[in-house]
């Protein structure tokens, strides 16, 4: 008997050490969890990277330090040796679970989260081995979830100094390896990364320095972001943005996106956003988003023929098809197609100036040139020209041939070109609404793009010529060459005279006001060249003449621009519209007021529109009064780089733009449509109102 | 695939336009409970109203009522003329679904007291409110206002035992808005297992 118990306590005091062995491993439902110890031995003053390994079983997920929607970390309670210490536990970069219509962050199939390990120098060995451990809990979920728990050690040789050459157990240094680029990477300081706030929630702008195809945002912070939102990604060529969607309960704009961005190819980035603008290049669109651009572009083209800058230019060329409907078919093409050329060609000029000085870091709007009062006078002087060549006073076609020179009005393929080149220079300023977002667009995309947006409006401001011209039934249809030409060639004059008085008008604006009456005395000019060219047509010395004239007409008024110093902007100053500064509209804001900015220019003619039809109405400007909001106006009819600055941080490229900034600093402005009415105006005061009051209700 | 995408993306966009917002009012809706009588908010106008989101099979959940630390906080509150809704709003098929008639016995075994228990097989409510876990609670005020949503307490765990130890945020909310004071921790990230809405299989 007594032989018998002792055996047994013998065997059991032989198993009780196999009892108490470290198990380094151990398997749970639907996972295997590993404490990972690479160094061989442990010793003073030593640092390495442990880890928790889990491998899962398919469909189940273990989840990330911000869990999302639902969901824990798993999380080690460590048992060490005296003096060893362990960091926090990291996160490799997590991908999004969705689960119906809900969002988790997490891992599936395996992860392994590095643990830093320090052994201090005055470490002591209290027996031949040291044995790490730990108790290790975690939530394992796929559609339903299990917690579990496990108590891993592993045991190491304790060594009391640093051995000569300390060795490593190749299983666990290959799994720490393995899983090394898994974490995200602080950012480069090369890189930026920026948020600004919207009224959804938040862009978050990153610059890498590459095309960054696909990004994902997690942040640290749980309750700042809506998990389940999608986050649409707009590429850039050297950079990404991404659309958040903040939390519904989020009161306040964060001082910070701290968060973890993952991107395409496995990179994975730790990034602290600060609220700022990022301007980021040449985003190369998405073919398909290509393609709607191009065709938005080309319907703004086609729009553009029927604005009434554009228009007196279609009538020309109508007319010289109509005189040319008798001429073969293939020349009265040949004329289209050259037409064509000459406007494709033009916007390619100006595209090519715009990409240069966006190269050359300027930030130049479209329409920027009918600011500048020279070329408003030059345009004004050239129509003007014609305007009276058209009137009957003279003949431009005869004497300009005899003289050898003579360009959008002459007749045959040059004729054609340069008419193509004249809708081009008149059409720039009617932003149309297509316009302004297609080329705010191109703008801002790499060279490829906006030459291929230009391209599209070229083609479809000269499609409707182009139509005619192609199409030999309808040429039929025009008319036969009769007296009744002569009527409509001089009723044509009429709105280039028109188009005449405008581009005065704007000069006035922008130039000093004693250069108005020089421009006038060179309107009296071009007349009296006209006169000498009708009243001696086709004579060499009349011509001559004529041409010193016209001269002299131009010369007047360059002198008188160049030296006149240009008055204070005429801006439209009533007692009701303040002049727009940027610390203005902060001013307000801080003082609890909202602020309405009008952005516009005299020679903006949708503006103007919108101005007078809508603005200036009684019930809207009582409406702006009664809601408290402060009017500003922003004239961009001479440039301003504030303004052109504050356009471009909106957005916005060129006029109209209208902003309403609500009074809490931190929400951002609300941007109406590029076309007014009464009503749209009304409904976004409203919704200030609302949104104002909404805040305040929240204990904001 | 397709259509997963399609019903995650709809829910993903109608969560966040439906869900409530504290200080905001929250969102009325009509239920029925594990009796067959119909529930709806506005009926309970003029008192407090606490939701719980519950499934008995969530271990958060088992946690809360295997400690009583459930059970206890409805005795308490419904004795302070609280309303208390259990809801649950797990899918058929879908871990936690119960008819009424097991709900009713589920009630009697653990010994929950709540004023009713609403069955939300569809998901409505949760929708309308963007419950996301088991258990998620909201307190709404008398006069219809969300003063509290969020986690039961402040320390997730599955242990029974380690419930006592937390700090309640339910019943804090209550006692401060009893008192006339403004909820101090009115927002938390509830924890616990997803909700259990339907889905195209997982």
């Amino acid at each position: 008997m007594r032989a018998l118990r002792n055996t047994i306590f013998i065997l059991l005091a032989a198993l009780l050490p196999l009892l108490g062995r470290a198990q380094a491993t151990a398997t749970a439902p639907h996972l295997t969890v590993q404490l990972v110890v690479p160094p061989a031995q442990i010793f003073p003053g030593q640092h390495f990277t442990a880890g928790l390994y889990f491998k899962l079983a398919p469909g189940w997920h273990v989840y990330w330090t911000n869990a999302g929607d639902s969901g824990e970390p798993p999380a080690i309670d460590w048992n060490l040796p005296a003096g060893i210490t362990a960091g926090p536990m990291q996160f490799p970069a997590p991908q999004r679970l969705p689960l119906g219509p809900l969002m988790d962050f997490g891992y599936e199939h395996q992860v392994l989260f590095p643990i830093p390990v320090t052994v201090p120098s005055s470490f002591k060995p209290s027996g031949p081995t040291a044995t790490l451990g730990g108790k290790v809990t975690w939530l394992v979920c796929s559609n339903v979830c299990i917690p579990g728990k496990a108590t891993l050690s592993v045991d190491r040789p304790a060594l009391a100094s640093p051995p000569a050459s300390p060795g490593t157990i190749a299983a666990d240094q290959q799994l720490i390896d393995e899983f090394r680029n898994t974490l995200p990477q602080p950012l480069p300081a090369s890189d930026q990364a920026r948020f600004l706030a919207t009224s959804k929630g938040f862009t978050l702008a990153v610059k890498t320095g590459h095309r960054e195809q696909s990004a994902e945002f997690f942040p640290f912070d749980s309750s700042i972001l809506s998990n389940a939102a999608p986050q649409p990604v707009q590429p850039f060529g050297d950079g990404v943005k991404i659309a958040l969607t903040k939390d519904q309960n989020l009161n306040s704009t964060p001082n910070q996106l701290h968060g973890v961005l993952v991107l395409g190819n496995r990179r994975a980035y730790e990034i602290h956003a600060t609220p700022g603008t990022l301007v980021l290049s040449a985003a190369s669109a998405s073919s398909s988003a290509m393609l709607r651009i191009v065709l938005l572009a080309f319907l703004g083209g086609i729009i553009l023929n029927l604005m009434p800058c554009v228009f007196p230019v279609l009538f020309l060329k109508g007319l010289a098809l109509v005189q040319s409907s008798s001429e073969e078919r293939r020349k009265i093409r040949l004329h289209g197609l050259v037409y064509t050329l000459g406007i494709v060609i033009s916007f390619w000029i100006i595209v090519g100036t715009l990409l240069a000085l966006r190269a050359a870091g300027h930030n130049f709007g479209w329409g920027f040139q009918f600011q500048s009062p020279l070329f408003l006078a030059l345009l004004a002087l050239l129509l003007f020209f014609l305007g009276l060549s058209l009137a009957g006073q003279f003949e431009i076609g005869l004497s300009l041939t005899s003289a050898g020179s003579g360009l959008a009005a002459k007749q045959g393929y040059t004729g054609s070109f340069f008419t193509g080149v004249l809708a081009v220079v008149v059409a720039t300023p009617c932003t149309a609404p297509f316009m302004g977002a297609a080329i705010g667009y191109a703008l801002t995309a790499s060279a490829a793009t906006s030459i291929a947006v230009f391209t599209a409006v070229a083609l479809g401001l000269a499609a409707p010529y182009l139509l005619l011209a192609f199409n030999p039934a309808w040429t039929r249809l025009l008319p036969r060459p009769g007296a009744w030409m002569e009527v409509l060639k001089q009723a044509v004059s009429i709105p280039i005279f028109g188009t005449v008085i405008w581009l005065v008008w704007v000069f006035n604006q922008t130039a000093a006001a004693a250069s108005l009456v020089f421009l006038l005395t060179a309107f009296l000019l071009l007349a009296i060249a006209g006169w000498i060219l009708g009243r001696w047509p086709a004579k060499t010395p009349a011509t001559i003449a004529a041409v010193l004239v016209v001269t002299a007409a131009v010369a007047v008024p360059l002198w008188a621009i160049h030296t006149l110093a240009p008055s204070q902007v005429a801006s439209v100053q009533d007692a009701v519209w303040q002049p727009f500064s940027p610390d203005l509209v902060a001013r307000y804001r801080s003082e609890g007021k909202p602020v309405f900015v009008d952005f516009t220019a005299s020679w903006c003619l949708s503006c103007q529109v919108n101005e007078r039809v809508v603005l200036d109405r009684p019930e809207v400007q009582d409406a702006l009064k009664s809601s408290g909001v402060e009017l500003i106006r922003a004239d961009w009819t001479r440039h301003s780089q504030v303004i052109a600055d504050t356009l471009a941080s909106l957005g916005r490229d060129g006029v109209p733009t209208y902003a309403l900034y609500p009074a809490n600093p931190n929400d951002p402005p609300h941007l109406l449509p590029e076309v007014l009415t009464p009503g749209i105006v009304i409904r976004a005061l409203d919704q200030l109102k609302a949104g104002d009051s909404s805040a305040a209700k929240s204990g904001l | 695939m397709i259509r997963r995408i399609a019903l995650a993306l709809t829910f993903a966009i109608t969560l966040p336009v439906f869900a409530a917002r504290v200080g905001a009012p929250a969102p009325t809706f009509t239920g029925t409970d594990s009796h067959g009588s119909t529930i709806s908010l506005s009926q309970y106008r003029g008192k407090y109203v606490v939701l719980e989101w519950t499934n008995k099979d969530c271990p958060y959940t088992r946690a809360q009522y295997e400690s009583g630390n459930m059970q206890a906080l409805q005795r308490k509150w419904t004795a302070k003329g609280v309303v208390w809704l259990t809801i649950l709003s797990s899918a058929p098929g879908h871990q936690g679904y119960m008819t009424a008639a097991q709900e009713n016995a589920w009630i009697q075994t653990v010994h929950a007291d709540p004023t009713a228990a609403i069955l939300d097989p569809d998901g409505t409510i949760g929708m309308a409110y963007g419950a996301k876990t088991t258990p998620h609670m909201f307190v709404i005020n008398p006069e219809g206002k969300l003063i509290y949503d969020g986690a039961i307490d402040d320390h997730p765990t599955t242990d029974s035992s380690a419930v006592d130890k937390a700090h309640n945020y339910v019943t804090d909310a209550l006692t401060e808005a009893m008192a006339g004071r403004v909820v101090a921790t009115d927002y938390t990230r509830p924890y616990g297992c997803s909700v259990k809405y339907a889905s195209e299989g997982e």
